[in-house]
């Protein structure tokens, strides 16, 4: 479903990322672990055509990325980004932000959208008409996350989706994540530090270090720390110790 | 005696539904020691650090039964008197050195403003404090950090420069809100390992407030754990697992852990609290 | 449900609820700042003038019997009369209306021009940014007054050149303010949001990027009414704005400059009226601002 293939990223004279490759199943939940400076924030923006590929390739879907318009685009990913506050418009209801990409593709059956989707992310529907400033982190999430899941993308890419968010509240967002996957099938690529959460939601890693994949494991490698690579060992340490 | 005493300590703040007390009855004492207090957005635990310091500004009002700092009432100092106070004898470590740092004066002037203000030593002895300051929190090249602005050092050393900072006028109490919220996993380690260094070879009170359960129950000596402005449970270092308060435990338990094999982390039941 | 609870209600059920709500709570706000409230009652004031100037003028503000002229205040003519011998406070409630059509001529003309050029500068940045930068910078550098006199020099004197002076001398400000403000959240993620959904830019500028720019203008073009006020005066003043007989307060100051010191009332009254319709801008436009900006608010 996701394919990145030999993807580098340089900007003026520094190299963010270096001929990176992997590869994401549809329906598979993928996380890139790294510390912050490891690129891992940058293979998303890659994927979300924010930051344009130096040379290599990136590929969400069957259809071809190249000269494919935005609209289309839109169909095939969304992002959840990592801070609350920063990510929902300061001056947009819930509900602006949630028809806004229905508007954009002219879909029909707005308000009824909108109230399922409501529901399906476990908001109240009387928050519809809430702001921004008038919801909490983990309330501001999940309507993130809902205005990602609106146009019903098969990807979702995450950008430390918990982070920024209170202990109690991250489990409660954690928990939703993993019920959507499940129920929508949906292919997640996931960024994160924590490794704990990506033992939680994922199936498989990669794990980076200064833009470059040092190793790729499955979960069960996660949860024993038995991994290949020093410093996969090194971070498995820090989490436990 | 303890170097800090509170006793019902109350933080009040209008709003247009009425008055909110953010702060509600807080009391604990303060030794020698490692305090944290841990809680997340809302419980009030980084009022309570601005309220120790005075840093609670109108319309917000403090209120409490004791607030002694080595034997000084801190309830009736004139704004003039805790100016004295803050950064000579009890100091406030911040979150975000990007933030906390002037970035239009350099690091060597920024630690020496403070000498400038509480003492009266001359230029040489203020410089030589000023890079003993930068030496006790492991940077190795004063002289050079000390002619750098903010923005040209990493957050890790922009954070020991606040630690800096606030310690060059050796302070009895030094409150640290969230001071490795914004530094990278691997840096987090080493400002607290300094942290606890001052603490011991200096002879300080330190509370950390943070939201990091783990990090916290494993560093400090004491914690207090506080929900919608109480405190609602006091463990010793390590002793997270014999957490007996529901919301404690429930925090706890939410967690996801590096071999998760749930399929559901269990929630805070907030209506039981 | 009262109405008031019906406006601060945090779960407004409607659009037009929240709207509301958010209308009324700006506006309690607003009403907490007396300075502010002076400020509205002299704009409200100017407004009923200007409206109801024929109801309120007891004399022609045109026509004067030369046989009293030069009078000082009195029971009949509350401010004096002028050198042709017309009531000065006729003339100074209908320059009321005058006042006001240039200053809102010029704000609908310069507000939304600077918006929108320093809104596109900053969304797009690179050499869109540089171009209307350096046009901006072109038109910020132009003395209003010599440009003014350029215009009459060209189109002849009049107030609606007076206007077109002032307006595109004035609209570069805004266009730094807005770019300033826009630079501020260009790249911050709600905006990468909506693009992801495949919004246009003009979409998102018009809807998204514009809103956030709309209250820095607002409370820009109101402190700027005394400023343009005052403009517009000194072109009078110069016989460049209004002509007469047309009774602008600028032009009437500079008709009144010749008999200042024996007969000052020619002169003060209008003066009078600008500083004090100057003032009343002034004192709104910084309650307006620090209730729609509260990062600028003055301390207490």
């Amino acid at each position: 479903m996701i394919q990145v293939q030999n993807l580098s990223v340089r900007y003026d004279e520094t190299t963010i990322l270096h001929d990176v490759s992997f590869n994401v199943a549809a329906g598979e939940s993928f996380a890139l672990v790294g510390e912050s400076g490891s690129g891992k924030s940058t293979i998303l923006k890659a994927l979300a055509r924010q930051v344009k590929p130096s040379s290599g390739a990136v590929q969400i879907g069957v259809d071809p990325q190249e000269g494919a318009d935005r609209l289309t685009l839109a169909r095939q990913a969304q992002m959840v980004f990592q801070d609350p506050y920063g990510s929902l418009h300061p001056r947009r209801t819930v509900d602006d932000a949630l028809i806004e990409p229905l508007v954009v593709h002219r879909l029909p059956d707005r308000d009824q959208k909108v109230l399922d989707m409501l529901d399906a992310v476990g908001l109240p529907r009387r928050f519809r008409f809430r702001l921004p400033h008038q919801l909490s982190g983990g309330q501001r999430q999940r309507v993130a996350i809902a205005r990602a899941l609106m146009l019903d993308p098969p990807v979702l890419l995450l950008d430390e989706p918990t982070s920024a968010l209170d202990v109690s509240v991250q489990a409660e967002i954690l928990n939703l994540l993993k019920s959507l996957h499940e129920e929508k099938n949906l292919t997640f690529l996931l960024v994160t530090h924590d490794l704990p959460v990506a033992s939680f939601l994922c199936d498989r890693l990669a794990i980076l270090k200064s833009g470059r994949i040092l190793e790729l494991a499955d979960v069960a490698t996660l949860r024993t720390g038995n991994f290949a690579s020093e410093y996969g060992r090194e971070l498995f340490q820090r989490s436990v110790g | 005696m303890s170097l800090l005493s509170i006793e019902n300590l109350r933080v009040t703040f209008p709003s247009d539904h009425g008055p909110v007390e953010v702060v509600r009855g807080l009391s604990f004492d303060l030794g020698l020691e490692r305090l944290g207090i841990v809680g997340e957005s809302g419980s009030g635990k980084s009022m309570t650090g601005r309220a120790i310091m005075g840093l609670i500004p109108p319309p917000g009002h403090v209120s409490a039964d004791r607030l002694e700092f080595d034997g000084i009432d801190l309830r009736n100092l004139s704004e003039a008197d805790m100016r004295q106070m803050r950064g000579a004898r009890m100091s406030m470590v911040l979150q975000d050195p990007k933030f906390s740092l002037n970035p239009v004066i350099r690091i060597g002037e920024q630690i020496e403003e403070a000498m400038t203000v509480h003492s009266a030593c001359d230029p040489g002895e203020r410089r030589q404090r000023m890079l003993d300051a930068l030496r006790a929190v492991r940077i190795d090249n004063p002289e050079r950090v000390a002619k750098l602005y903010p923005h040209e050092v990493s957050g890790g050393m922009g954070q020991r420069v606040m630690i800096a900072m606030m310690v060059v006028m050796e302070p009895a109490l030094m409150i640290a809100d969230e001071p490795t919220s914004a530094l990278d996993v691997s840096v987090r380690g080493q400002v607290l390992h300094i942290l606890g260094d001052l603490v011991q070879r200096r002879g300080m009170g330190l509370i950390l407030i943070s939201h990091d359960l783990n990090m916290v129950a494993r560093w400090c000596d004491r914690i207090l754990v506080m929900f919608q402005g109480k405190i609602v449970e006091e463990l010793g270092s390590g002793e997270l697992y014999k957490a007996r308060h529901p919301y404690t435990r429930g925090l706890v338990a939410s967690l996801p852990r590096i071999d998760e094999d749930r399929t559901r982390l269990p929630v805070l039941d907030r209506g039981a609290l | 449900m009262t109405v008031r609870h019906y406006l601060l209600s945090d779960d407004p059920e409607t659009r037009m609820q929240a709207r509301l709500g958010r209308t009324y709570r700006l506006a309690r706000a607003l009403a907490r700042n007396p300075l502010a409230m002076v400020g509205l009652v002299i704009i409200l004031m100017l407004l009923i003038v200007a409206a109801l100037a024929p109801l309120l003028a007891p004399f022609s503000p045109i026509e004067g019997e030369l046989a009293n002229r030069l009078q000082p205040p009195s029971a009949t003519h509350w401010m004096g009369t002028d050198e042709l011998g017309r009531d000065i406070l006729s003339r100074v409630i209908y320059g009321a209306r005058i006042t006001l059509m240039i200053v809102l001529l010029v704000a609908v003309i310069s507000a939304p021009l600077g918006l929108m050029i320093g809104t596109v500068a900053a969304y797009f940045g690179g050499w869109i940014d540089r171009v209307l930068m350096g046009l901006t910078d072109i038109f910020l550098s132009l003395p209003r007054l010599i440009l003014a006199l350029a215009f009459v020099a060209a189109l002849g004197p009049g107030i609606e050149n007076a206007v077109i002076a002032i307006a595109i001398t004035a609209w570069p400000v805004y266009a730094r303010i807005a770019r300033a403000e826009v630079l501020t959240f260009r790249n911050a993620e709600f905006l990468d949001a909506v693009r992801m959904q495949g919004a246009s830019s003009l979409r998102v500028i018009a809807l998204h990027v514009v809103p956030l720019c709309l209250s820095s203008t607002i409370v820009r073009v109101t402190l700027d009414m005394a400023g343009i006020i005052l403009t517009a005066a000194g072109l009078g003043f110069l016989g460049l704005g209004a002509q007469p007989p047309l009774p602008e307060w600028g032009a009437m100051i500079s008709r009144g400059r010749s008999f200042i010191l024996d007969q000052w009332w020619v002169a003060t009254m209008p003066g009078f009226a600008i500083v004090i319709v100057s003032l009343g801008f002034c004192l709104f436009g910084d309650g307006l601002r620090d209730v729609l900006d509260p990062k600028q608010r003055s301390r207490g």
